[in-house]
Parts: C-alpha cells; structure tokens; sequence
C-alpha cells in the first residue's frame, strides 16, 4: 500500500523519508510476511505521545503516518523550557524523539480534512490531499491551555503585568515579553486558573499546575533573587515522584511564600503594579499584596479541535469535554470504537511521563489489535 | 308581560339562590378579612381614594376596561383577548340585561334577585314586548356571543398553540368542574329559553330552536328539567367559585382599586398580597415568559403556581418557589392582572428566620470619606463589586470619561461597601439598610451632584432605595447618550457592524432604560434586535435573584437566552450589565461586551 501524494505538497525530504522507510520494510521483509510489516497505522498529533508511539510502532514493524497540524512537532512540551522535577531540557527530549522517528511518514502544517469508516479500517483524508488507508488509527490530540482572559477578574489582557505560565515558559525560552519587569520586587502565582472552576467550565484538576507553579517559582526566583514570590493556592496536590521534596525545596531554599486561598481579584495600581486581593484561608484573613508580575497558571481543558474528529469517528467525549476510553482502568488507551486508540492528554490532563508510557501502551495495545485481526 | 306563575317562586331556584348567597357571603367575608389584614395608614388611604371622585373614576374605568373588555389582552393576543371579553363582557350584559327586563316590564318582581336570571321562566308573553323586540334581540345576541367565547375556550384546552401559548396550567381538579361547569351554563340557558321561548318570547335564536324542538319532541315537557339543570351548574359554580381560579373574577374588582390607591405588598401573605394571589387567573402565560422554564424545567415553579400553592398554604413549595427565582420580573410584565412575583417571593423570603444575622457595625467608613473628599470632581463613580470583578468595563469606562473631559472621583478604586442588594433580593431588609446608611454616608462626603454607575443592580439599588437628596444617579448608559447628545464624544461610526442590545432585567423591567443605550448604539454602528426584547427580553441567567438555581442549571437558560439575541446574526451582543457580559460570555459564540467597552474603542482618541 503505497502512500500517494500530490506533486505540490511532497517536498525532498519527505520523498526521502519514504524511500528510507520503504528500504527498512524491505530489508526486514525477508524474515516476516512482508504485508503485515508493511502495515500503516495513522497518529493523530505530533506532541510527545504521538512521537513516542511512532517510535514505538516503528520499532514494533509498522509505518506509521504521523499527522500534525503545527509545523513543528512536540506540541506543548516543545515550547517549555524545562521540566520538573530534575529540571531537565524539554528542547532534548523533543529533538531526541524527533531523531528516533526519522524514518516515519510525518506530514507537519496538515490536519484532517474528513474520516470514514470502512468495513475493516478507516480512510483518512487528509488537507494536503494525502489518502491514508489503516485498519488502526491513534489519537494523540492532546489538550489546550484555559483562555485565561476568560477569568476577567484575574485581568489577563486588560492590566499590563498579567501573564500566563505558557509566556513566562516562552520568555525563559529567550523570548520577548515586555510584561516582564527588568527587575520585580514581588512577583505572584495564581494556581487553578480555570481549574476545579466551575463556572469557569472546567470542575476536573489540571495535575501539573500545582507542581509547574512551584517550578517556575524557583526559576523566577533564581533570575530575580531580591524578588518575594508568592504562591497562591486552594490545595497542593503534589503526588508525583520527588514533587514533595520539590516544594519543600521552594520554601527552605528559595523562601518561597504558599498562601492557601484563591485569588478574589486584581486590580491595577496607579504606576502599573496589579494589587491582589485573596483570602488566608490558614490565618483566617483576607489580605492585599502589591506585585510587580502576577503569573497565571492556565490549566488543561480539553481541545476543541477533538469534537469534529470525534464526531467522524462516532467517538465519544466523557462530561469533561475529553475522549472517553473504553474504560479506565484496563483499557485506558483504547477507545469504545474498535481500531481506534488513544493516548496522552485527549482522555485528560497528564504529566509527561505519564503520556509517553501511555504512549507506548498505547503502541503496543496497536500491536496486539492488529496480530489479532490477521 | 304577565307573571305565569303565580307566586314568583319555583323550587328549582334553589341551587342557584344558595350557590348566590354562599359566593356573595364568601366574598364579604374575603373583602373585611382583607382589609382587616392592611396596616391602619393603608387601609385608611385606601378608604379616602374610595371616596374621592377622581380614584372613582379611574376605578371603574379600569374595572370596566380590564375585567369585563380585557384591553390589556387584547393588546396581546386578540384571539385570546376575543375569547375573554366575549364571555365576561357578554355574561355581564345579560346580567343587566335581565335587570333592565324586570325593571320594564314585572317591576313588582324586582325584589327577587333570582328572577333577571331566569325571567323567561317566570314570564309569558303578551303583545307589549311586541315579539322578539330589543331586548330579546339583545339577550339572544349576547348570549350567542357568550357561546362563540365558549367554542374557543374548548378549542384552546384541546389546541392552546392555536393561540399562540406553548405552555399552560395543569387545572386542579376543582378547576376542572369549574371549568365544565362555566361551559355548561350557557348551552343550557339556551336551551331552557328555547324550549320555553313560545311562552315568554324569544328572539332569532330561541324562537327557530323552540320551533325546531317542537317539531321532533311535540311537546314541551323539557321545559322544567333544563331550567333545572340551567339552576344546578350555576349553583355548582357558584359554590365551587372561591376555591378555583374563577376566584380572580372578584378579587381583581378588589385589586384595582388597592393598586390605583398605591398599596404595596407588606406582608407575603396577608392584605394587598393576598388579594394579588386571589386574582391570578391561572392562565399560565407567565409559563412560557419564565426564563427557568426553557427545556420544560422548572415549569412548576412559575408564578401561578406560587400563586396556587400560597392559596393551598404548602409552606415547602412556596419556600422552594419562592427560593428559585431568578427574579427578573418577566412574568409581571406579561400577566394581565399585574401579581408581582418577585414581590411576593422577596417578601417571602424575608420571613425566614436565620440563625446567624451578620453584623457590619464593624465597617468602617471613615478612610473610604477622606477618599473620595480628597479628590475633585462633580461625578462620583461607583463601580461596585459586579464591575470590579470585570476589570475591563471599569477601564472602558473611565476612559470615556477622561475622553469627554468629565471631572470625576472614584468611589471604590481600593474598595467599597456593597449597594446591599444581594441582601435586600434575599429578603434580609435589615443587613441590607446598613450597606444602605453607610454609603449614603460616603457619597454625601465626597460633595458631587452625580453618582454615576455601570452595573444596574447597583443602579436599581441606589434609585429605588437610597435617599441621596438631590444626588442625580445615572447608569452609564444614560450617561454617555447624555455625553453624545451634548456633543463631548465624537465617535467613529461603522455602519458595517451589527450590534444587538441585551436589555438586563435591571435596567429594563427595574428602570425602564430601553432606550439611552439603543441610542448610543445606533451612532456606533447598525443596530438589530433580539426576538424578544425591550420589557419582554430574557434574562442572561446569572441573576443574583436565585437563592438555590445551580450553576450548571443555568446554562440551559443563557443559551436559550443568546439564541433569542442572535436571531438578527449580530457581530457583537452588547450589554449594559458586568453580570449578563460575564455570564454571556461564558457561552457565546459571538463576542460580548459591554456599551463602554464599543463605545471606548469607537472614541478614537480626546476629542473635548
């Protein structure tokens, strides 16, 4: 089953690619049934759960046509810049991974133009005029940041020193933001911003904002050390592997100050500063705090760009607006419908590590699906 | 005219004299129980308006013009306007009609109050009613009008669209039988003047039918069973009266003269309300008006059925009724009667007897007066806690003033006292007269003429209940169409824009202000409107007024409420509330905004 492409969208490289990965079926060809090797499986977004299940259904002898609306792939972690807990690169994990999937069919700048079902597989077709054939597809959408605007009390485009934790990421990655002061006094950070909100549209936990809070806490702090930073917080819900130590870290090293409260509102001050309003839920009293930055912690809601795919594919979305998987405990990475799979942030908000094993269950349970139908 | 029988008397008379004289007794009793229930000064000014010839006018102008013509309805709905007044118009007629008879032609029978109703038993016919004269004629025809009331009365229970309402009431079942009952009365009074129309006289609709009769039946021996039977549904409905909702035909006689007096609704249940609750109708239009009843929620906690269920003294319903409601005052706009179910429900509330009242003795006004003393400017604003929390309205609105050159002070830029609406909706008067006293306080020390706000449930608040003496209040809708009209504001048109206005409940049905910010619009780009707008329009949803609606209940309302404003396929939904831009904008497709924030951007830079 060879991939046809239109002449306008097929650039050298891709050609190349194709030529690699039909070299490598070939070459493996000679000791199983070579149309089973041959075998293409469609994935759906190139963030870091749809790279490492290609990696893994490579390995693994498929194809795997990797789709990915942006130009770039890595999705969100691709515009962090470092990782908790060990503060590792994002940008190495993402190029480490691109490397291992060199040889896969990956199509950037392209998304689903319509999906049918077939009688033992699927037709993909995609905006580039490519037609994908596959009994298996993987949906690895992901998810989207909350609009923090949506929270006007928070004044997230309306006062000049209120940012988002995806602009501070994308300032430490060495961009500009001229909403960052040269040198704050006190800088604060709202957590659940469109989190466990109800009227925000979203009741469900974001997971990672309490422990990217305190991350970025401790780099700010490090960039600014005469700063007070303030965390503002309604539960820490630290689960993860050394998170604890980490936060235990924020307070004892860097003299991080956690304030249990939400945040009622913010309003400017006269020379620019935002004044925070919030209660001490532990002291019982509410306070006001002047700061020189207020740093939203945007949570995880789910993509909208999943419902017209969903709804192609007659998939389900759960009350959170998610994917639903078929269950979710022992089947979490596939879907009610058979041939379709998922992982990563679609069925919910994860932490990195947790979507690339996702992912590679999710490669494997591809695996199973397909040995099992020959 | 002579009398046929002798005496003037028949026993079948009897179920209507006693179903008479229980309604007449019951109402006598209703009227002194009610008066007895107003407060002294109340019952005193009503007394006085009783007497004075200019309230006496108006009373039975209004008595006439809504009880028995239905102006208001037919205002609304001519079909159901037509099906009413022919009923209640035509039964009147007859009832004087009968009178004038008796008057005329047996003045001697005149001290018997039964005998207008069934005179044509009572009488025979001699040549001086000159056979089907004028009155007959005019009873015939009044009573054919009555029937043709009673043919659509029955298509409407069986098709209520056919009359343009979705929704109507489920009868009780003493309604039911007041309902069979009222219909049955005139097909029988037909037929008991039918077949006795040879006898009495008729006219050209008794006399073909007592032809026809006579032809098939040959004699006249039905005569006395249908005036039997004629007697017995009246007194069935007469009797059944005070407990259905026929009740509203009395009370709404009460009604009118208690409102043109200016009473108001002191108590939840007794005087002025209770005379209210007596006199709804059970329609049912405040049904399909309610904004809860979208998806066909909360259709039992509209306004009729508060009004049912304080008349049945459920304490449970009427605590979760009156605890629900939105509080946006759709139902008293479209019901013919006028009941307030907001009114009714607040006052409700405020019998509630709550275990904690808090205490803001502790609020401390002085560093709030030295605030707004120490700044110059005639125009004091208030952005209140709803704009605080909408930080982009206050912006807008600030620069517009800076824009038109207006001198004004900030009332609460760190800060404030709440208007006490939130109390004063959930009936806690009292907590709600301290926010009252001290920002009366803080606004007499800032020394301005205007008091200026951008949320109207601050506005309604601080108009209704605040005594400011002389101190103008304006929403800030008011006040820029006054700032365009006097030429400080120059903003750029874009006629390719498609604006629809939002009316929020406050502005609107609480203060009337259709149309300052229309007029504002229209200079900023074209304006379009909703389906249902101006009084009629539909609350957003996120009104305070709910003490116990959930959040997610709502958003079935919002949306039922931003289809009705994008009908037109508006580019931008605009509001004059920071509560319905929130909550708009927590579902909308198209951009919501408030009239500060189109009219900011379209002021391009000072122009005074």
């Amino acid at each position: 089953m060879a991939t046809e492409q239109s002449p306008k969208v097929s650039t050298p490289r891709d050609i190349r690619k194709e030529e690699r990965a039909q070299r490598k079926a070939q070459r493996q060809g000679a000791d199983a049934a070579p149309e089973r090797k041959l075998e293409q499986v469609i994935i759906i977004g190139g963030g870091i759960a749809g790279m490492e299940a290609t990696k893994q259904l490579l390995s693994l002898g498929y194809r795997p046509v990797l789709v990915e609306k942006e130009d770039h792939l890595g999705g969100h972690v691709a515009s962090w810049n470092r990782l908790f807990p060990d503060m590792g690169d994002a940008q190495a994990i993402i190029s480490t991974l691109r490397e291992e999937i060199m040889d896969a069919t990956i199509y950037l700048s392209t998304e689903i133009s319509f999906c049918n079902r077939l009688r033992d597989g699927y037709n993909v077709m995609l905006s580039n005029g490519v037609n994908v054939l596959a009994r298996a597809i993987l949906m690895s959408t992901g998810f989207t940041l909350f609009p923090a605007a949506k929270k006007e009390e928070y004044g997230y485009g309306v006062y000049d020193r209120v940012i988002t934790n995806a602009d501070l990421e994308n300032w430490f990655n060495g961009g500009d933001d001229h909403r960052i002061p040269s040198s704050p006094k006190a800088v604060g950070f709202v957590h659940c911003v469109g989190s466990r909100d109800l009227k925000a549209g979203n009741p469900q936990c974001s997971k990672v904002c309490c422990i990217t809070a305190i991350k970025q806490a401790i780099e700010v702090k490090e960039k600014f050390p005469e700063a007070e930073v303030y965390c503002f917080y309604m539960d820490l819900r630290l689960f993860g592997k050394k998170y604890e130590d980490f936060y235990i870290r924020a307070q004892r090293d860097f003299g991080i100050h956690f304030i249990r409260g939400r945040v009622s509102e913010v309003s400017e001050t006269i020379n620019g500063s935002v004044q925070v309003k919030a209660e001490d839920t532990l002291s019982g009293r509410p306070i006001k705090v002047v700061l020189d930055m207020l740093v939203l912690m945007a949570g995880i809601v789910n993509n909208p760009d999943n419902a017209g795919i969903a709804k192609q594919l007659s998939l389900e979305t759960d009350t959170d607006g998610f994917l639903r998987s078929a269950d979710n405990i022992l089947s979490i990475t596939e879907s009610p419908r058979k041939g379709i799979f998922l992982a990563g942030a679609c069925t919910g908000a994860k932490t990195v590590p947790e979507t690339v094993a996702e992912a590679r269950s999710a490669a494997l349970s591809i695996h199973n699906y397909l040995k099992n139908l020959q | 005219m002579i009398d046929r029988i002798a005496n003037g008397f028949h026993p079948f008379v009897l179920p209507f004299v006693f179903g008479m004289v229980f309604v007449l007794s019951y109402c006598v009793y209703g009227i002194v129980k009610i008066l007895r229930q107003l407060p002294a000064e109340d019952r005193k000014h009503f007394f006085v308006t009783l007497v004075t010839p200019k309230y006496i006018v108006k009373n039975v102008w209004d008595i006439f013009a809504n009880c028995l013509l239905h102006v208001k309805l037919w205002k609304r709905n001519r079909l159901l306007g037509y099906m009413h007044s022919s009923i209640a118009f035509g039964w009147f007629m007859i009832i004087l009609l009968g009178h004038i008879e008796v008057f005329l032609f047996m003045p001697s029978r005149a001290k018997f109050f039964y005998y207008p109703i069934f005179f044509n038993f009572f009488v025979a016919e001699n040549e001086t009613t000159l056979r089907g004269s004028l009155m007959f004629f005019l009873m015939d025809f009044f009573l054919l009008v009555i029937l043709s009331g009673i043919v659509l009365a029955m298509i409407k229970r069986i098709r209520s669209r056919l009359f343009g309402m979705r929704r109507t009431t489920r009868p009780s079942f003493l309604d039911t039988i007041g309902l069979y009952s009222l219909w049955a009365i005139f097909p029988l009074r037909l037929l008991a003047e039918s077949f006795t129309a040879d006898i009495s006289g008729g006219s050209f609709l008794t006399l073909p039918m007592n032809w026809l009769f006579r032809q098939f039946l040959g004699n006249n021996l039905n005569m006395l069973p249908t005036w039997w039977a004629y007697s017995i549904v009246l007194g069935i409905f007469m009797t059944i009266l005070p407990f259905t909702r026929y009740m509203h035909i009395p009370a709404e006689m009460m009604l009118i003269p208690m409102r043109n007096a200016g009473l108001k609704i002191r108590n939840a249940r007794r005087g002025f309300a209770r005379t209210e609750v007596f006199s709804c109708p059970n329609c049912g239009v405040c049904i399909d008006a309610c904004p809860m009843s979208v998806k066909k929620a909360n259709v039992k906690d509209c306004t009729v059925y508060l009004n049912r269920q304080i008349r049945r003294n459920n304490e449970k319903r009427i605590e979760e009724i009156s605890d629900k409601c939105l509080l946006c005052g759709k139902c008293t706009v479209v019901c013919q009667v006028g009941v307030e179910g907001s009114v009714l429900r607040v006052v409700q509330r405020s019998t509630r007897n709550y275990a904690i009242n808090q205490d803001y003795s502790c609020i401390d006004v002085a560093p709030f007066k030295s605030q707004v003393a120490a700044s110059s400017g005639n125009v004091l604003y208030f952005a209140g806690c709803m704009t605080q929390l909408t930080p982009s309205i206050r912006k807008a609105t600030i620069s517009v003033l800076e824009k038109a050159g207006v001198k004004y002070k900030l009332m609460d830029p760190d800060g404030g006292v709440c208007c006490g609406r939130p109390m004063l909706l959930a009936g806690r008067f009292a907590q709600a007269k301290e926010m009252f006293d001290r920002n009366v306080e803080i606004i007499k020390a800032s020394g301005c003429d205007t008091l200026l706000l951008s949320c109207p449930i601050c506005y309604k608040m601080f108009k209704d209940h605040y005594d400011l003496d002389g101190i103008k209040i304006v929403h800030h809708s008011e006040f820029f169409s006054q700032l365009l009209d006097e030429g400080k504001l120059r903003p750029k048109m874009s006629s390719e824009i498609k604006y629809v206005f939002h009316d929020p409940c406050e502005l609107g049905r609480g203060e009337g202000i259709y149309e300052q910010p229309r007029t504002v619009l229209r200079q900023l780009g074209t304006l379009v409107e909703a389906k249902q707008n101006l009084d009629e329009s539909i609350c957003c949803g996120g009104s305070l007024g709910s003490l116990s609606l959930g959040f997610e209940k709502r958003e079935a309302i919002t949306r039922n409420s931003l289809d009705n404003l994008c009908v037109a396929h508006p580019d931008t939904i605009v509001t004059a509330c920071p509560l319905c831009q929130t909550t708009f904008g927590r579902y909308s497709d198209v951009p919501v905004k408030d009239i500060s924030q189109v009219l900011d951007s379209a002021v391009g830079e000072k122009s005074a």
